[in-house]
């Protein structure tokens, strides 16, 4: 059965009609957390301080730079290239007798500038074999990669097929490689996975990955970049959070365990930090840097993932970047300016990003396609397959 | 390399076949004429309409030029647009050469698809319009842009391959005569086009 709009759309008007009552409140925090950043600015020396001796629940962010510093978009140099990955999966088919995955991932290769030029690549691969579709360990421990897991292995593919094109560019020219999404592995916080998964994905998987684009930069001018369209963090809010908190040092388990509201920290809290920013910067202006203080950044090294927000025509996105591109200034300017740029070129998004995006999608059409692709080459070989009775009963609707 | 194909077949029928252009905008000039490949031999065709439009069905263009001096600035700006637009044509099959000989009626089989696409040169046109008994084909066609209109563009390109280009055009105009003599208004519709 379908559907029913009439019977969800009063229920629509009610959250619609909350949702506006909690505006006015939405307001006064949001001037609150600005004037209180203004305030952390000041006395920034004061809140590093704070933040080095606090025990917070809340992921807070590290400070790096004046914490109300706004900075203008730099101009892109008169040629450079953009780069940018993105990749879709079809994944195991727990139904289906053929144990196998495809990640389909894009690429978009573009030079802006006297000589401009652009290539957009599709690359599909299959990965199919015991060998190739679990992580294992050394004693012989394995995680399927599905699901979730599939997701983080297709953003390292992404990340690879990045730093193939980015290095294998013309040297002479500036560049950026631009990945959709966080280049913290989220994913990979808590304690879901074991740490052979997690040194596969990371320290062998992204990392590496990293470390080309980092080689790169020591023998020309070339950065990586990741983009978050909408972000909800609160990493920056929850600085603001510390900074109004009375207690020092700041302890929350000691001094607020058990509670969840009327916290003097609550002054500022509900705020996302895109809330904060879209108040303080103007069009094309980044914020300061940060630094990520997630548990899973101490194995990034020298990758450390640094961020900053960046206020665009019709919103404001985080970017983050490792850390030897947040030193080096030259690169730093480079990536601000190449963001609002593609930006700019993108009506609102990376216009690299949104076309690596339309050659990695698979629609279901695609993967129905390739599905029956699948059981119509093993039969013309003569291997058996087997479905489900309950995927054929889907295929099949019976009254 | 074949410098001289202009484009390649990617949709045939036995009367007609949509070729899509290595460059963009590259399309031949509406009424000229194109010949490509069949299994028997090369096939003839008249332009009758051509369109730019984006690779894929379902993203429209959309306008860029807001702050640019000129379109050239567009595609500069945004070199992907080069590799996301195509341009293509349709051409109505008019003949087809078969060894030495040239027919002025349907070929057997429809072009080959991929087949290589090429502006036909003076002489060509000029040895295929010797006759025009293929012009009834044309007036027959139900093309879905307005026929006269296509009629007479290829007349008036066809006439520059001639010597004498004028004598051509009124060697064509008593052809459409009698071939339109019971439809006046079509015939002098055409005609009216015929002025260079």
């Amino acid at each position: 059965m379908t559907l029913d709009i009439t019977q969800v759309y009063s229920q629509i008007e009610a959250m619609a009609g909350e949702l506006k009552s909690h505006q006015a409140e939405f307001a006064r925090k949001l001037d609150t957390a600005v004037a209180t950043l203004k305030t952390a600015s000041a006395n920034q020396s004061t809140l590093e301080k704070k933040l080095e001796k606090a025990r917070a629940t809340w992921l807070v962010a590290g400070l790096k730079e004046d914490m109300g510093l706004r900075r203008a978009a730099p101009a892109c140099p008169p040629d450079f290239i953009v780069s940018a990955s993105d990749g879709s999966h079809i994944d195991v088919d727990r139904h289906h007798s053929a144990r196998l995955f495809l990640l389909n991932l894009g690429l978009v290769h573009i030079q802006y500038g006297s000589r401009p030029d652009a290539e957009l690549t599709t690359v599909p691969k299959l990965y199919f074999g015991d060998d190739v579709i679990a992580i294992r360990s050394a004693d012989g421990r394995e995680e399927l990669i599905q699901g979730p897991l599939l997701g983080i292995v297709r953003g390292v593919e992404e990340c690879r097929c990045l730093a193939d094109d980015v290095c294998a560019s013309e040297a002479a020219l500036p560049a950026v490689g631009l990945i959709d999404g966080s280049l913290i592995m989220w994913g990979l916080v808590g304690q879901r996975f074991e740490d052979y998964v997690i040194e596969y994905l990371l320290d062998k998987g992204l990392l590496q990955q990293l470390d080309r684009f980092y080689g790169l930069s020591k023998k020309r001018q070339a950065a990586v970049a990741s983009y978050i369209s909408f972000p909800r963090s609160t990493d920056v809010v929850n600085v603001l959070r510390l900074q109004v908190c009375p207690y020092d040092p700041v302890d929350c388990d000691r001094h607020c365990k058990g509670k969840f509201e009327g916290r003097e920290c609550d002054a500022v809290g509900g705020l996302t930090d895109r809330a904060v920013f879209d108040r303080l910067l103007s069009e094309g202006e980044r914020s300061a840097l940060f630094v990520s203080t997630s548990s899973i950044i101490e194995r990034y090294g020298v990758h450390r993932v640094c961020f900053f927000y960046v206020k665009l025509d019709s919103e404001v996105a985080r970017v983050e970047v490792p850390l030897w591109v947040a030193d080096k200034e030259q690169l730093l300017d480079l990536v601000h300016a190449v963001v609002v740029d593609q930006c700019k070129k993108g009506f609102g998004y990376p216009v690299t990003l949104s076309e690596a995006h339309e050659q990695a999608v698979v629609t279901g059409a695609d993967r129905q396609q390739f599905w029956d692709l699948v059981d119509r080459v093993m039969q013309e070989g003569d291997l058996s397959v087997e479905q489900s009775l309950k995927q054929r009963s889907k295929k099949v609707r019976w009254i | 390399m074949d410098i001289d194909k202009i484009a390649e077949v990617v949709e045939t029928s036995n009367s007609e076949f949509v070729a899509q252009c290595y460059e963009l905008e590259g399309v031949p000039a509406l009424g000229s004429m194109v010949k490509t490949r069949g299994k028997e031999g090369d096939i003839y065709g008249i332009v009758y309409t051509s369109a730019t439009h984006s690779i894929e069905p379902g993203r429209r263009i959309t306008a860029r030029g807001h702050k640019a001096a000129s379109d050239a600035d567009i595609f500069k700006e945004n070199p992907q647009l080069a590799k996301l637009l195509c341009s293509d044509f349709h051409a109505l099959v008019v003949g087809h050469k078969h060894g030495k000989a040239v027919y002025q009626y349907l070929p057997p089989s429809p072009a080959s698809v991929y087949a290589f696409v090429y502006s036909c040169k003076p002489d060509e046109v000029r040895l295929f319009t010797q006759s025009l008994n293929f012009l009834s084909l044309l007036l027959d066609s139900k093309l879905p842009v307005a026929t006269d209109e296509v009629i007479a563009a290829f007349l008036r390109y066809a006439s520059r391959a001639h010597p004498t280009p004028q004598d051509f055009l009124v060697g064509a105009g008593k052809e459409l005569a009698w071939l339109l003599s019971n439809d006046i208004r079509r015939l002098d519709s055409i005609l009216k086009r015929l002025t260079q």
